[in-house]
This record gives structure tokens, C-alpha cells and sequence, in this order.
């Protein structure tokens, strides 16, 4: 059997600054994830020293507990990306910005 | 050929698609708005739009319920701010300008994130056709309209004032407008519905609904919500001249919005899309 796969765009030409939460995401169905955010250039230039984000799991999609693994993305790099397994039902990033803004689309690739 | 799902559906004779969730997501995704050169050029209403997941809808107070004939379903997500839209879409061309039909088992909730009833913090939810044959671009528009501003409404709505069209970048090529915005929607003759919600945040209740159009004439055929059925005749789609790269299109949309600053959900189990090849035969022969 072909295993099933979905990728989702879950933030589009997004800039963030400060503490950023994704919105919830439901991956039951799913055995493994990547999560990978791309820096998008912007007019100005504007930038950050780095972001960092944590990967986030929940048993109803409200309440969040880190699950562990983590991203780091410098204000130089266009992309980074973190692995996940055996999430349970509901995936999510939370993080933060240093000094400086992101504009950023993050995708999660799903697999079954 | 795709099984029907069990339950209510009564398809016509033709299945274009019976989309079973509990299969994947069955060819639905996002929607964006037109762009060119940059995600900047895409319209306001277009930006913050997040694709279709698949929901086992599991509660913090009982756990799973699943859906309505299986464990998945589709869900669509607004942000928890109100006037956020959520959107799905099937993108297919059709092969015969003839009857279609639309059944779908859904529900909708808001995010159960306060210990309260929340009935009026879904604000709408809603089905679009987008069509194209050698003369027009026709969209019809439906909505369930649960609530505005925090208070209950229930009404089935229509939309055929068409926006107006805005050029996007600089080619001359790319044009987009922003059809699904709380303006211009006018009710439903006797559209007055009320639906089970049921007791609290976290028990669905699943729903019937069938929509009917024909391409040949691009009318409303037919609008069922559970037991009620809706008169049409008096409903109209929204209509404007052909577009370029356009022939033939039959889009199918579900979107949700938000009528608080609370997530709004919408919950799918299953999409069946039939159509009767046979009119077009039996209207040239009769």
C-alpha cells in the first residue's frame, strides 16, 4: 500500500517578531512530520539575528506541551527544519524571534 | 468507480467524485488568490488562508468522536479572530453541460477553549460553485449564516453581486477579486433553518446538505438541509463575462467563517458530486 502524504502550507507570507505560536494542526493519521520554515526576502531588507522555534504537541489542540525536538533558523539561512514521531493527535511550532523580524511560510509535511 | 458513502446520499445517475475522508484528503486543498512576481500582490482577503486538514475530532473532554460514517473527516480551521475565513477547494473541469449535484455530511463548532455553550461564535458556513462555459464565469454562492456579531442568525443566504476585479502585478494577464467577503449576501427566501448544535462546545451533531445546479441553464436546482427544503427559483448566481484560461471549470468550495475571536471548524465526512449525462441526450431528443 502507497503510504498517504499531505504537505500544508500552515503560515503563508507571515512576518513574525517576538514570540510566535503556529496555528494547531491535526496529524493523527500521520506516524511522521517535518516542519520546515523558509525566510522570504523582504523589500527593506528587513531581518533577524535568528528565530528559534520548538515543536509543540497537545492531547485537544488547546493545551501545549513541548515535545522536545527544536529548530533553529539563523537571519542568514534561508531554511531550516525539524523531524517529529509519535506526536499523537495535534502538532504545532511556538518560538521566538531575536532581534529583528522573520517573514516566513512554513510548511508541514505529513506522512502516514 | 469511487463506493458512495452510506447515509443519506442520493446522488443523480453520474458520480463525478464521492470524497470518503477517511481516505486522505481526496485532491482538496487551499485556496490563495491570484499573484504575480511576489505573495505580495495577492488580495488582502487571500493572504491568510490555511489549507484543509484531516480531524479524527477529538475533544478535551471525551476524546475522539470521529465523523459521521468513519474516523476522519475534513476539517477546515479559521485563526480565533473574528471575520476569519477558512477555505477548501476541488478544482475539476466537466465533461457535460448538464444537472450536477452536491451532498455532503458536515457540522460545524467552535474551538472548545471556554467552558461555555459558544453557539454563536461560528459565524457561517458556506458552498460555492465556480463554473465556466463559452459565455460566463458563473459562481454560485450558499451560506449558512449561524451567527453575526455574537448573536444567533440562521439563515440560509445567497450572494450574485459580483466584486469588482482588480489587476494584479503588471502583466496585463492576472486579474483577482475577493468573492467571499461578509458583504452583499441576501437571504434565502424562507431560508430560516435551525440546526442541532447540540448542549455544549463538544458534541457534533452531523447535517445533511444537497445543492443542485444545472450548467446548461446555470440556475439553482435545488437546496436541502436535512428535513428542509429550500425554494430556488427566486436564488441567482453570481455572473461575469468568460475569462481567459477558464473553459469548462467546475470548482467546488466549503469555507467557514468565524463570528468571534474564537476558532471557527468545519467538519466534512464525506462529498458526493453526481450529475445526469443523460439530460443533455433526452433535452436534444425528446
Amino acid at each position: 500500500m502507497m503510504r498517504r502524504s499531505a504537505t500544508a502550507v500552515i503560515e503563508r507570507d507571515t512576518t513574525w517578531s517576538g514570540p510566535f505560536a503556529t496555528e494547531p494542526w491535526e496529524a493523527a493519521w500521520a506516524g511522521e512530520a517535518i516542519f520546515f520554515v523558509r525566510q522570504l526576502s523582504t523589500e527593506d531588507g528587513a531581518s533577524c539575528d535568528w528565530l528559534t522555534a520548538r515543536v509543540q504537541i497537545s492531547p485537544d489542540g488547546i493545551r501545549w506541551v513541548d515535545e522536545g525536538h527544536e529548530l533553529i533558523l539563523r537571519g542568514d539561512q534561508e531554511m531550516a527544519f525539524v523531524r517529529v514521531g509519535q506526536f499523537g493527535g495535534w502538532l504545532r511550532l511556538a518560538g521566538d524571534v531575536r532581534d529583528g523580524s522573520a517573514r516566513v511560510i512554513v510548511y508541514l509535511s505529513l506522512k502516514e | 468507480m469511487t463506493p458512495i458513502p452510506g447515509g443519506p446520499f442520493r446522488p443523480l445517475p453520474d458520480i463525478i467524485f464521492a470524497d470518503d475522508f477517511d481516505r486522505g484528503l481526496e485532491g482538496w486543498t487551499g485556496l490563495i488568490g491570484n499573484y504575480e512576481h511576489s505573495l505580495d500582490s495577492v488580495l488582502p482577503g487571500f493572504r491568510d488562508l490555511r489549507p484543509p486538514m484531516l480531524s479524527n475530532a477529538t475533544t478535551w473532554d471525551t476524546g475522539t468522536g470521529g465523523g459521521a460514517l468513519g474516523t476522519y473527516s475534513m476539517k477546515l480551521a479559521t485563526r480565533a479572530r473574528r471575520q476569519s475565513l477558512a477555505v477548501g477547494i476541488k478544482r475539476l473541469t466537466f465533461s457535460q453541460a448538464c444537472p450536477i449535484q452536491v451532498e455532503t455530511l458536515f457540522t460545524f463548532k467552535p474551538e472548545a477553549s471556554e467552558l461555555r455553550l459558544s453557539l454563536a461564535d461560528v459565524g457561517a458556513i458556506g458552498v460555492i460553485l465556480d463554473l465556466q462555459d463559452d459565455r460566463c464565469r458563473v459562481m454560485p454562492h450558499l451560506r449558512y449564516r449561524n451567527a453575526v456579531d455574537g448573536q444567533l442568525a440562521g439563515h440560509w443566504q445567497f450572494k450574485h453581486r459580483a466584486p469588482s476585479f482588480r489587476n494584479i502585478g503588471d502583466s496585463g494577464e492576472t486579474v483577482s477579486h475577493f468573492h467571499l467577503g461578509p458583504d452583499s449576501w441576501d437571504d434565502v427566501p424562507n431560508g430560516q433553518q435551525q440546526l442541532c448544535y447540540n448542549e455544549i462546545a463538544t458534541k457534533q451533531n452531523w447535517h445533511y446538505l444537497r445543492v443542485g445546479f444545472d450548467l446548461a441553464s446555470m440556475s439553482f436546482t435545488a437546496l436541502q438541509c436535512n428535513d428542509r427544503h429550500f425554494d430556488v427559483a427566486g436564488l441567482q448566481p453570481m455572473t461575469m463575462p468568460a475569462m481567459p484560461n477558464l473553459w469548462c471549470m467546475l470548482n467546488l468550495v466549503l469555507f467557514a467563517e468565524a463570528s468571534a475571536d474564537r476558532r471557527a471548524f468545519l467538519y466534512v465526512d464525506s462529498v458526493v458530486m453526481s450529475a445526469d449525462f443523460g439530460a443533455v441526450q433526452r433535452r436534444d431528443d425528446p
